[in-house]
């Protein structure tokens, strides 16, 4: 019998794109509130919160989020803040799973349009500072760990094409899951040809319909005990497991550069924490922040075998019908749209990621919802800090 | 705004490309570690220093930078990369340099699993008023115009009673503007007085065999340093760690000066180097001289901007010293006068001079002076000298002045190199000098005389020692390799203009 863990009795989520015109704490209270009416609470039954964020201190000069969120809440209660959503949800949980409290708020968010001319440059804070030095863009590695993976499985000629391709539908998949996603950034199809185009333009080996976009957005959830999560809800979504794990900042120096070892140890240890199998993952949202980081993140989770993902996702593709077909087993990825279509502000990015978990286990994810073989009982989000330098785990459950 | 203190952590790592070594197990890291990550507590005070700035590397993965981050957007687009070094024991990020890759169709394969080697360049741009950041991250190809120069440090032979030149560099990067007869060197974009001054020492420390902490003393003459205040010789010293390396305050014990006189401000310290190495009290083994111009000069259509039909970039380095001497300096004479054929005020970006009034009161007047003088004072007649090399900030100026001292065409075309350089301000005329050092016999006597407005000159008299030619399979960089290269690199009168303003 597996983990069952502290539960998610509500989530909640703005759209993604640019909201010029709203602040960032307008943003988490949306999603908080609509996070608070689905579980069914009260603001005062928060004991405590737990926030995410990157870059608000440079993008909207704001240094203690936790001040504006008890302004904002009308609450003092303890509040901490975190760079990643999933890093908000690990602590939570083990705030929870210590029995300190019965209802957490977590949250994140992210306004990156604001700052529309300097962001990639925040971005570089992200890396290690002598890959800026040296002249690194936020896309610059996906591309090197391409050239890696291509030289390590010496992929060449008609592979090479297969290889590309495959990329590209990564992010024609992406787009036509968002056209049913309400909250994505982008909904509608873009055609596998358009992301092949936007290469060509400019002579590289990844191009604009590649790399997920710059967001603002937000997205929060309730976190119960275990013990009196079905007084609020008889479908609770327990975190069966959760974990992280590090790696160098600095990419060039890492042993292996065609995936990352802090993915694979973070699954690795949410699956033993959990007392789950790869196998009986059958939905997952993956950090697609690249649609090679799609495709290596099938390898480092174990879903695909080393050096095969994008045969995987080429004969999935080629007439896909909504889901990977990997060794005979379905495996539904990034059903919202993923960081490429759904969108991607930072702080809240894997708060999507949980809320589209919850809300297919639960089955209240109307046009898009999966159709499993048999019940859909498990699924897992995996959200990176960093170019992999830190990758977070967290397995979702129900009964 | 750059931040002082990160920017000299920075640099003492990034500038020489510092890292570390386990001895125990041979481990490499890039940066500094005092502890191996292998060995654990086992490796306690066994990490050894280890630098990658004299060696070459292999470009493993890359690829095309087209929308670089803010600060490297001037830079156009670039080539971007892991390189590694000891077969893969260490791997640094890297940027390509000195590529002009606009509208170029880019095949990556064909960068990757390349030697490359590093450069000493600015590392992106800042604000006018900020610290120049400076980087070795920047790579060149091995195999394309900068060779790869291993730096073995050679125990002395010989003891000279003489001071004089012992080894010597010259800097000047493959991209070239021709117009008429005159071809000028031009920098990179992310090049400037400084790098050059570098690049060039680095050169003349590879072709002396010099342990680089014996060099007691380094002047840089310059009339482009980028800052009105603070010198490019503290750059030099701690780059080549000139000088005995104080650990772990990272200081160099070792003095270090800028000087300026226009285009002599190096020339005129070729004499302080040599009586410092040959008084005993200063102990001072060896002394380095550096001249180093990005030599400015106005657009053309601009008040001044006749100079910009002249000017070169370019660096050069001489080491002066007791042993192993190649050249012995005989003797000297300087003259000077006020004379204000050229000047710059502070605060203005380009340099004004007197038009006509340069040559006649001015060039000739000091260069025909000082070398009458001196050759006067140890009894030479032209037909003593094998070589003439005068400053030469055009074609016309030095050969006018070679004719009326006597001396005949073979004397004077081996040290005329402006027709290929353009005029390298206080590199000019070191520049010619190394030119007749690369190839000289034992024996022979080279006459130099330096010219810098403002006004005065320096003349020497060298002669050549039989060291020369066994130091010379040591300098692969030699004047005829920056001149006959084949990637030597051709640019419109634009081009030019936007690399020589730089970053």
């Amino acid at each position: 019998m597996e983990r069952q863990g502290p539960a998610i009795i509500g989530v909640g989520r703005t759209r993604f794109g640019e909201h010029y015109e709203i602040a960032p704490e307008k943003l988490v209270e949306e999603a908080w509130l609509r996070a608070s009416e689905s579980a069914g609470i009260e603001r005062k039954d928060l004991e405590a919160g737990y926030f995410s964020d990157y870059f608000l201190q440079l993008t909207n000069k704001i240094g203690i989020e936790e001040g504006f969120l008890s302004e904002l809440s009308e609450l003092h209660i303890p509040m901490e803040k975190m760079r990643s959503f999933s890093s908000a949800l690990l602590n939570a949980c083990n705030a929870v799973q210590s029995g300190r409290y019965s209802f957490v708020l977590v949250g994140g968010v992210e306004k990156m349009t604001d700052r529309w001319d300097k962001i990639r440059d925040d971005l570089m804070l992200l890396e290690d500072p002598w890959s800026y030095y040296a002249g690194c863009t936020p896309e610059a590695n996906h591309e090197l760990m391409l050239r890696e993976y291509l030289k390590r499985y010496k992929i060449s000629g008609k592979s090479l094409e297969t290889f590309n391709i495959a990329l590209a539908q990564i992010a024609a998949k992406n787009h036509y899951h968002a056209t049913k996603n309400e909250y994505a950034q982008f909904q509608k199809e873009v055609a596998v040809e358009t992301v092949l185009e936007k290469r060509l333009q400019t002579s590289k080996p990844l191009g604009l319909y590649d790399f997920a976009p710059i967001s603002d957005g937000a997205a929060a959830l309730i976190l119960a005990s275990h013990e009196i999560a079905r007084e609020y809800t008889d479908t609770p979504v327990y975190v069966a497991g959760s974990s992280s794990a590090t790696d160098y900042i600095t990419f060039p120096s890492r042993e292996d550069r065609t995936g990352f070892v802090a993915s694979t140890a973070a699954i690795e240890s949410a699956l033993k924490m959990a007392d789950l199998d790869i196998n009986q993952i059958e939905i997952a949202e993956l950090y697609d922040q690249s649609t090679l980081l799609e495709m290596t993140s099938l390898e480092d989770l174990g879903f695909s075998k080393r050096g095969r993902a994008w045969l995987d996702i080429s004969n999935s593709c080629r007439d896909y019908e909504g889901f990977y077909q990997i060794d005979g087993k379905k495996l539904f990825v990034n059903t919202n749209g993923g960081l490429k279509a759904d969108g991607n502000p930072l702080g809240a990015t894997g708060g999507a990621q949980i809320f589209e978990i919850v809300r297919q286990l639960r089955g209240e994810a109307g046009d898009r919802q999966v159709k499993a073989d048999g019940d859909l009982r498990f699924g897992c989000a995996l959200e990176l800090e960093g170019f992999g330098t830190k990758a977070y785990i967290h397995v979702l459950g129900r009964d | 705004m750059t931040s002082e203190p990160i920017e000299r952590r920075v640099s003492y790592i990034g500038d020489r490309l510092r890292g570390s070594r386990c001895i125990v197990c041979g481990r490499e890291y890039f940066k500094t570690k005092d502890y191996c990550g292998k060995c654990g507590r086992k490796s306690f005070g066994k990490m050894e220093e280890v630098d990658f700035f004299y060696e070459k590397g292999k470009l493993e993965v890359c690829t095309l930078i087209k929308e670089p981050t803010n600060k490297f957007t001037k830079l156009g687009p670039f080539i971007y990369g892991i390189i590694s070094f000891h077969d893969g024991k260490v791997r640094v990020p890297g940027r390509l340099t000195d590529l002009i890759l606009r509208n170029k169709k880019i095949e990556l394969s064909s960068f990757e699993e390349r030697e490359v080697i590093p450069r000493f360049r600015r590392r992106h741009a800042v604000g006018h008023s900020d610290i120049i950041p400076t980087i070795s991250l920047a790579f060149t190809f091995a195999d394309e115009y900068y060779p790869h120069q291993e730096y073995d440090i050679v125990k002395p032979k010989k003891e000279y009673d003489t001071p004089g030149i012992v080894g010597y560099g010259v800097y000047v990067p493959k991209f070239r503007i021709k117009e008429g007869a005159l071809e000028r060197s031009i920098p990179f974009m992310d090049e400037d007085s400084i790098t050059a001054a570098v690049e060039a020492g680095k050169t003349a420390l590879v072709h002396s065999g010099v342990d680089s902490s014996l060099v007691g003393k380094v002047y840089v003459g310059s009339e482009s340093n980028p800052y009105a205040v603070k010198p490019i010789a503290s750059k030099v010293a701690q780059v080549l760690k000139l000088g005995e390396e104080e650990k772990p305050d990272g200081l160099q014990g070792v003095d270090a000066v800028d000087t300026e006189f226009a285009c002599k401000a190096a020339t005129s310290m070729f004499k302080d180097a040599s009586s410092l190495v040959y008084y005993p009290g200063a102990n001072t083994s060896y002394a380095m001289v550096i001249g180093t111009d990005n030599s400015q000069a106005a657009p053309r259509d601009e008040p001044g901007g006749e100079l910009d039909l002249f000017v070169g970039y370019g660096g050069s380095a001489f080491i002066f010293g007791m042993r192993d001497v190649i050249a012995e300096i005989e003797g000297w004479y300087s003259c000077t006068s006020d004379t204000p054929d050229f000047w710059r005020r502070d605060l203005e970006s380009y340099p004004r001079h007197g038009g006509r009034f340069t040559g006649e009161p001015a060039y000739f007047k000091h260069t025909t002076k000082a070398c009458r003088k001196l050759m006067e004072r140890l009894n030479l007649q032209p037909e003593d000298i094998s070589y003439f090399v005068s400053h030469q900030p055009n074609i016309r100026f030095p050969v006018k002045v070679a004719k009326e001292l006597g001396f005949r065409e073979e004397q004077y075309t081996a040290g005329l190199q402006v027709a290929k350089f353009g005029n390298t301000y206080s590199g000019a005329s070191p520049i010619g000098l190394a030119a007749i050092l690369d190839n000289a016999k034992p024996n022979e006597r080279i006459v130099v005389v330096s010219y810098g407005s403002g006004a005065g000159s320096d003349a020497y008299s060298l002669v050549t020692t039989s060291q020369i030619e066994e130091k010379r399979r040591r300098q692969k960089f030699t004047i005829r390799h920056q001149v006959e290269n084949e990637c030597i690199e051709y640019v419109d009168y634009d081009t030019y203009r936007r690399l020589k303003l730089g970053l």
